[in-house]
C-alpha cells in the first residue's frame, strides 16, 4: 500500500494524495458486517417509530374498550387487545418511547460522569488518581441494584429518578474503562511528543487524547444502553419501575406473564420487541468493537 | 538431511494475498549450521514455519514446494505424523524467551512433558534428563532453580531454559528464529556461544534465522540471503563476506560492518559548555506494604550522573536495557521529574524553569523517539502533525503554514504528495522520517534521539542514520544519541559516553574509545559485537 | 496470602457499614411509617408498637442500636410478620436461593465454558458461529423473558415440566435453574471464547504446538489457565446480578426464596426484613468478590509471588 521514495526531487504539489484516516477505515469494515447494519437499522427504525408515536399511534395508550375484551391479533388491532379492551400495539409503542428513552437518557448521565470522572483521574494521574479510583472501587462494592430498588420504593418511581438512579449504576464502569483507556494513550510516545513540543494541556488532551479515546468509548456506551434498558425493564416487571397506565416493555411482559395461557399474544410481541431492541444494539456494538480495533488497521 | 524445494508459502488475507515465501530451495547437511539472513517481510521465519506445519492455514496456505527430511516429505504430512517430529527429530526455539514459555507452569514441568511426549520413560526418568539438560546450558542451582517460574529467571536465563527444551529430547535439526534479538548486547554474546557449544557436542544441524548478517557470518558455515520471500543470494560464509554478488547483500553487509564517522565533527567547545548535565539524580521509588504504603526499594534509574556536550556535536549514550539511558534523555527532556542535579543549556538550568517558562522554552530541545508506530498520533494526518508545533509556537500562520511544511517533507526526504496520508499508511522508515522532521521543524539546538533506528530494518536503518549525518551538517544542530547499539554510534557519534546502572562508566572520542577501551564493561560491550 | 485475606476482610468493612447506614438512611426518609397501611390500627396502639421498636429514639441510635445487634447475629423482629424475626425469614428462605444461584452458576459454568472454549478452537467458522449466535440469544432475552417462555413451552404447551415450587415435584429445579443461568452461560460463552483466542495466540503456545504436544494437551494444560482469568473475574461481580436475578426467577416460578421476600418486604416496607436482606446481600457479594480475588491469585504464580512478597 504505501511506497518508500528516498531521497526524491520536490514534485510540486499538484497531485496531492488523500489519505484514508482510520475512522474511514473503520466505517468501511463496519458497513461490511451484515449484522451490525442490519442491527442498525433496526434501531433506527424504532427510534423513529417511538419518536413518532404519538401522531401515528392507531390508538391512545389507555383508551380501554372494555366490551371488546382481550382479542387476538385482528384487523383492527394488529398486536391484539388485553382484558381491558386496551390495544396492544399502541401499548408497545408508547412503552418503546419509555424504555428507549430510560436507556439512552441514563447512558448519557452515565457517560457524562464517566468521562469526566476516569478522564480526569487518567491524566491529571498520581495522588488524585488515586483518590478517585478508590472512590469508584468502593462504590463498586456496593449493591446498587438494590439500591435502586429501595430508592424506587421510598422515592416512588418517576422517569426523572430513573434516569438518575440509573446513570449512577452505569458511569462506574465507563470511568474505569476511560481512565483506562487514558492512561494507556498518555503513555504513547505522541503523546510525549506532544508535551515536549510544549502543547497547553487543553491542546493535549482536545488534539492528542480524546480522538485516540473515542473508540472504546464510543463502542462501550453502544454496549451499556441495552444494559440500561435491560435493568429498566427489570424493575418494571417487579412492579418496581414504570407505574400504569404509562407501560414500558417491563411492565406490558409482566401483565404478560400473568395470563399467558390464555392470552399468549400479550406476553410474545413486548417480550419480542425488547429482545429485538437489545439484539440490534448488541450486534451494533459487537460490529463497533471489531471495527475499531487497531488490530485489525494496522496490517 | 533437509531437502527444500520449490517451497511457495501464501496468506490470503480479506485485503488481498501476500505472497510470503516465492519458490525458494535450499539445502542442509547433517550437522550443518545454515543461516537464514532477511529483514522483516522476508519470509524467512514463514519459510522455517511452514516445514513443521505451524503456519495458520486458514489464513496461511503452502501451495508449492516439497521438504524432504530423512526419507519423508514434511508438507505432504498429517498432522498427527508431523506431532512425532516436532519437538523429537526438529525443535524449534524463538526470540522472546519471556513470552515462549508458559508463564503458568514450573520450568520443571515444561521440560518433563517434552520428554513424556516423545519418549516412554517414567516421570523421574524424565525429570533427571531436565535437570542435566538445564545443567548443560548453564543453569546454576538447578535442583533448586528447575522448580521456578519463567518470570524469576533473567532474560538470558530464559532463553537457556528455551535451549534446554529443545534440545532434551536429542532432536537432529534445530531451528533457532532470533534468539538472540531480544536480548541484552551482553547476554546474546553468551547465548551465541552456547549454541554453538552445543552444536558442536551434539553434531546438530541447526537452520539459523537472523536479520543480523554479521550474527550469521558469525555462527553459520551456509548461508541465504532472503528478500521479499525470494532467494537472492546463497553461499558458504567465507563466499558471502568476502564476494557478495547480489545488491541486496551488498548493502546487508555494509550495514553489518562497523565503520567510523564519515564525516568530521563540528563540535566548538564554548564558555559555558553547551550543555552541561550535572549530579543529575532520577529515581524511581516503588511502594508497596499491606495497610501503611512504604518505600520497599528505589530504583536509581540516572544515579548522579555528569556530563558535557558542545555546541555542534553527537555525543553518543551507550548502554544495556536498565542503564538508564532513556530516562537520562527524558529527564533533560523535562518528561520525567529528577529528583536534582542541574541541567544547564546555554547556562540555563531547564530544571528549574516553571511551567510557563518551561513551555516557551521547550521548542530549544526537542526529541525523536524509538517506535515509529507510536510516536505519530495515528488520528492526525502528515500535514497536522508537521503543522501543529509551527502553529503552537507562532513561527507560520495558517496561510504560510504549508510551503513550511512541504521544506521540511523535502529535508527529511519524504514525497509531497503524501503531505495528507495518515501514520499507518507509511512504512516504519518513513514514519521515522515524520518524527525526524517534526523534531527539527522547531529548530531546536538540542535534539535528543532515543533509540531512533533500534525498531527499523538493517537497510532502512542505514538511510536514517544518513540522513541524520546529513541534517545535522546542514542544520548545524546539537544531538544527544541514545543506542545500545554500538556500530550505530561509531557511525554517527564523536564522543560517547558509556552508562551502566545509572552511572557513567567510561567516556571519550569514539575512535579512541573503540580502539582502546578503559572500563571493564566498555570491553565487554565492545566484544559483544559479532565479529566477522 | 493469609495477610492478604485479612486485609481484604478488613477493607470490606467499611463497605457493609455504608450499605448499612445508606439503607437505614433510605429507609427512615420514605413517606409514612410501616404500620400506616393497615388503617384499622388505633393510634394508640400505633403509639405502643412504636415503642416497642424504638422508632420514638433519636435517629442514630436507632442505627447504632441496629449495627450492635447485627454484629450479635440479630437482624432484629420482622415488623410485617410480627411472630418471626427477620433472622428466621432469612434462614428460611437463604436455602432455596442459595440453591437456586448454584445451579444457576452452574449450568452457566458448563455449558458457558463449553461453547466459549469449542468456538474458540476454530474461530470463524461455524464452530465458532452457532454457539456465539446462541450465547446472543441468551444476552437478549433477559430471565423475565425467557422464563415465562420456557414455562409456556415446557411446562404448559408439552407438559415435560413442572411450573412452580421447588423441591416438591422432581424437576422443578430445572427450569428456574436454566431461566436464571442462560444470560450467565451467554456471558461465559463470549469471555471465555474471547480468553480463549487471547491466549492460543500467545507465543508459549506456539512453543507448545512446537513441542509436538497433542492438541487436547494444549487446549486443557497450556491454554485454559490463561483462558479461564477473564470468567473467573466476572464471577466475582456476577453474584450480585445472580442475586438480583433471583428476585425475577423466585416470582415467576413461585420459588419460596429469600429474593422474593425481600421484593414483598419491599411492597409492605418490612424495615427491618428490608435492611437485614440488603446487609445479607452485601455480605454475600462481598465475601465472593473476595473468593473470586483469591481464586484469581491463586492461578497466577506472578501475582502470587507479589502477595507473599507484601506488595
Amino acid at each position: 500500500m504505501s511506497i518508500e521514495i528516498i531521497n526524491s526531487p520536490t514534485i510540486s504539489s499538484q497531485t496531492i494524495e488523500q489519505g484514508v484516516s482510520l475512522s474511514q477505515d473503520a466505517f468501511r469494515r463496519l458497513r461490511k458486517n451484515k449484522m451490525a447494519m442490519a442491527g442498525l437499522f433496526l434501531l433506527v427504525f424504532l427510534i423513529v417509530i417511538a419518536l413518532l408515536t404519538p401522531w401515528i399511534a392507531p390508538y391512545s395508550y389507555d383508551g380501554q374498550d372494555l366490551a371488546l375484551g382481550a382479542t387476538s391479533p385482528s384487523q383492527q388491532h394488529w398486536l391484539g387487545t388485553d382484558a381491558l379492551g386496551r390495544d396492544q400495539l399502541t401499548r408497545v409503542m408508547y412503552g418503546s418511547r419509555v424504555s428507549l428513552a430510560v436507556g439512552f437518557i441514563a447512558t448519557a448521565v452515565a457517560l457524562l460522569i464517566g468521562v469526566l470522572w476516569g478522564a480526569t483521574a487518567g491524566f491529571v494521574g498520581g495522588r488524585v488518581d488515586a483518590i478517585m479510583m478508590r472512590i469508584v472501587d468502593g462504590l463498586y462494592a456496593l449493591p446498587f441494584t438494590i439500591f435502586i430498588i429501595l430508592l424506587t420504593v421510598v422515592f416512588g418511581s418517576s422517569m426523572l429518578l430513573l434516569f438518575l438512579a440509573i446513570g449512577a449504576v452505569e458511569w462506574l464502569t465507563m470511568a474505569r474503562i476511560v481512565r483506562g483507556q487514558v492512561l494507556t494513550i498518555k503513555r504513547q510516545e505522541f503523546v510525549e511528543a506532544a508535551v515536549s513540543m510544549g502543547l497547553s494541556p487543553l491542546q493535549i488532551i482536545s488534539r492528542h487524547l480524546i480522538p485516540n479515546v473515542l473508540g472504546p468509548i464510543i463502542v462501550y456506551t453502544t454496549l451499556t444502553i441495552p444494559s440500561v434498558i435491560l435493568l429498566e425493564s427489570f424493575l418494571s416487571f417487579l412492579g418496581l419501575g414504570i407505574q400504569p397506565p404509562q407501560s414500558s416493555w417491563g411492565s406490558l411482559i409482566s401483565s404478560g406473564v400473568e395470563t399467558m395461557e390464555e392470552y399468549p399474544w400479550l406476553l410474545i410481541f413486548p417480550a419480542l420487541t425488547l429482545s429485538l431492541t437489545l439484539f440490534s444494539l448488541n450486534f451494533l456494538g459487537d460490529g463497533l468493537r471489531d471495527a475499531l480495533d487497531p488490530r485489525a488497521a494496522k496490517d | 538431511m533437509l531437502s527444500v524445494k520449490n517451497l511457495r508459502v501464501v496468506f490470503n488475507t480479506r485485503n488481498g494475498t501476500t505472497v510470503a515465501v516465492d519458490d525458494l530451495s535450499f539445502e542442509l547437511k547433517a550437522g550443518e549450521v545454515l543461516g537464514i539472513v532477511g529483514e522483516s517481510g522476508s519470509g524467512k521465519s514463514v519459510a522455517c514455519y511452514s516445514l513443521l506445519g505451524l503456519i495458520p492455514t486458514p489464513p496461511g496456505k503452502i501451495e508449492r514446494g516439497t521438504a524432504e527430511f530423512l526419507g519423508q516429505d514434511l508438507l505432504r504430512m498429517s498432522e498427527t505424523e508431523l506431532r512425532k517430529i516436532r519437538g523429537l527429530k526438529i525443535s524449534m526455539i524463538f526470540q522472546d524467551p519471556m513470552t515462549s514459555l508458559n508463564p503458568y507452569m514450573r520450568i520443571a514441568d515444561q521440560l518433563i512433558e517434552s520428554v513424556l511426549e516423545h519418549h516412554n520413560v517414567s516421570k523421574a526418568e524424565a525429570r533427571q534428563r531436565a535437570i542435566k539438560a538445564l545443567t548443560e546450558v548453564g543453569i546454576r542451582d538447578v535442583e533448586l532453580r528447575i522448580n521456578d517460574y519463567p518470570h524469576q529467571f533473567s532474560g538470558g536465563m530464559r532463553q537457556r531454559v528455551m535451549i534446554a527444551m529443545a534440545l532434551i529430547t536429542e532432536p537432529q535439526l534445530l531451528i533457532a528464529d532470533e534468539p538472540t534479538t531480544a536480548l541484552d548486547v551482553t547476554v546474546q554474546a553468551q547465548i551465541l556461544a552456547l549454541i554453538k557449544k552445543l552444536q558442536r557436542n551434539h553434531n546438530l544441524a541447526v537452520i539459523f534465522i537472523t536479520h543480523d548478517l554479521g550474527v550469521a557470518l558469525q555462527m553459520a558455515d551456509n548461508i541465504i540471503v532472503m528478500e521479499k520471500g525470494k532467494l537472492v543470494e546463497q553461499g558458504s560464509t567465507t563466499q558471502i563476506f568476502t564476494q557478495p554478488a547480489q545488491a541486496y547483500t551488498q548493502k546487508l553487509l555494509s550495514a553489518v560492518l562497523t565503520t567510523s564517522k564519515p564525516t568530521p565533527s563540528l563540535a566548538e567547545k564554548t564558555e559555558p559548555p553547551f550543555l552541561q548535565v550535572k549530579n543529575l539524580k532520577t529515581y524511581f521509588p516503588k511502594f508497596g506494604g499491606l495497610f501503611i504504603k512504604r518505600l520497599l526499594a528505589t530504583q536509581k534509574a540516572v544515579d548522579e550522573l555528569s556530563l558535557t556536550l558542545n555546541r555542534g556535536e553527537i555525543l553518543g549514550v551507550v548502554g544495556e536495557s536498565g542503564s538508564g539511558k532513556s530516562t537520562l534523555g527524558r529527564s533533560i527532556m523535562r518528561l520525567v521529574d529528577a529528583q536534582s542535579g542541574e541541567v544547564l543549556l546555554e547556562g540555563k538550568d531547564l530544571l528549574k524553569l516553571s511551567d510557563s517558562d518551561l513551555k516557551k522554552s521547550r521548542y530549544n530541545f526537542q526529541m525523536i523517539f524509538q517506535d515509529p508506530y507510536a510516536s505519530l498520533n495515528p488520528r492526525m494526518t502528515v500535514f497536522d502533525t508537521l503543522a501543529e508545533p509551527l502553529l503552537a509556537h507562532k513561527l507560520a500562520t495558517k496561510n504560510n503554514v504549508a510551503e513550511q511544511v512541504n521544506q521540511l517533507m523535502d529535508d527529511v526526504g519524504l514525497d509531497r504528495r503524501f503531505i495528507r496520508k495518515y501514520p499507518h499508511e507509511f512504512s516504519g522508515g518513513q514514519r521515522q522520517r515524520i518524527a525526524i522532521a517534526r523534531a527539527i521543524a522547531l529548530k531546536p539546538k538540542l535534539i535528543i534521539a532515543d533509540e531512533p533506528v533500534s525498531a527499523l530494518d538493517v537497510t532502512i536503518r542505514a538511510q536514517i542514520l544518513k540522513l541524520l549525518l546529513e541534517l545535522t551538517q546542514k542544520h548545524q544542530l546539537t544531538m544527544l544519541f541514545i543506542s545500545h547499539d554500538m556500530s550505530v554510534v561509531r557511525y554517527l557519534c564523536d564522543r560517547v559516553v558509556v552508562m551502566q546502572n545509572g552511572k557513567l562508566v567510561e567516556e571519550g572520542e569514539t575512535e579512541i574509545l573503540f580502539a582502546a577501551p578503559k572500563a571493564a564493561y566498555t570491553q565487554q560491550l565492545l566484544a559483544a559485537i559479532p565479529k566477522v | 496470602m493469609f495477610i492478604f485475606i485479612l486485609k481484604r476482610i478488613f477493607q470490606s468493612i467499611p463497605v457493609l457499614l455504608v450499605v448499612s447506614l445508606v439503607t437505614f438512611i433510605m429507609i427512615r426518609s420514605a413517606p409514612g411509617g410501616p404500620f400506616d397501611q393497615d388503617r384499622n390500627v388505633p393510634p394508640a396502639v400505633i403509639k405502643n408498637l412504636n415503642a416497642h421498636y424504638h422508632l420514638d429514639d433519636p435517629l442514630w441510635k436507632q442505627y447504632v442500636d441496629y449495627v450492635v445487634n447485627v454484629l450479635k447475629g440479630d437482624f432484629g423482629p420482622s415488623f410485617k410478620f410480627q411472630s418471626h424475626t427477620v433472622n428466621d425469614l432469612i434462614l428460611a428462605g437463604f436455602p432455596a436461593t442459595m440453591e437456586l444461584a448454584f445451579y444457576a452458576t452452574l449450568f452457566a459454568l458448563v455449558v458457558g465454558l463449553t461453547a466459549g472454549i469449542i468456538a474458540s478452537l476454530k474461530p470463524n467458522s461455524l464452530q465458532d458461529y452457532i454457539p456465539m449466535s446462541s450465547a446472543m440469544l441468551g444476552i437478549c432475552l433477559p430471565s423475565f423473558v425467557l422464563g415465562p417462555l420456557l414455562l409456556l413451552v415446557f411446562g404448559i404447551w408439552l407438559q415435560w415440566l413442572p411450573v412452580a415450587g421447588w423441591g416438591q415435584i422432581p424437576g422443578d429445579k430445572i427450569l428456574p435453574s436454566i431461566t436464571l443461568g442462560a444470560a450467565y452461560a451467554a456471558y461465559i460463552a463470549r469471555i471465555s471464547r474471547g480468553g480463549m483466542l487471547e491466549v492460543l495466540s500467545q507465543d508459549y503456545i506456539r512453543t507448545a504446538r512446537a513441542k509436538g504436544l497433542s492438541p487436547a494437551r494444549i487446549v486443557f494444560v497450556h491454554a485454559l489457565r490463561g483462558g479461564i482469568t477473564p470468567v473467573i473475574s466476572f464471577l466475582g461481580p456476577a453474584i450480585a446480578g445472580l442475586l438480583a436475578g433471583s428476585f425475577v426467577v423466585e416470582t415467576i416460578f413461585q420459588i419460596p426464596g429469600l429474593g422474593r421476600f425481600y421484593v414483598q418486604a419491599a411492597f409492605n416496607r418490612d424495615y427491618t426484613m428490608i435492611m437485614g436482606c440488603t446487609i445479607f446481600f452485601a455480605f454475600l457479594i462481598v465475601t465472593f468478590n473476595l473468593l473470586a480475588d483469591v481464586v484469581l491469585v491463586l492461578l497466577n504464580p506472578k501475582l502470587r509471588q507479589q502477595i507473599n512478597e507484601g506488595h
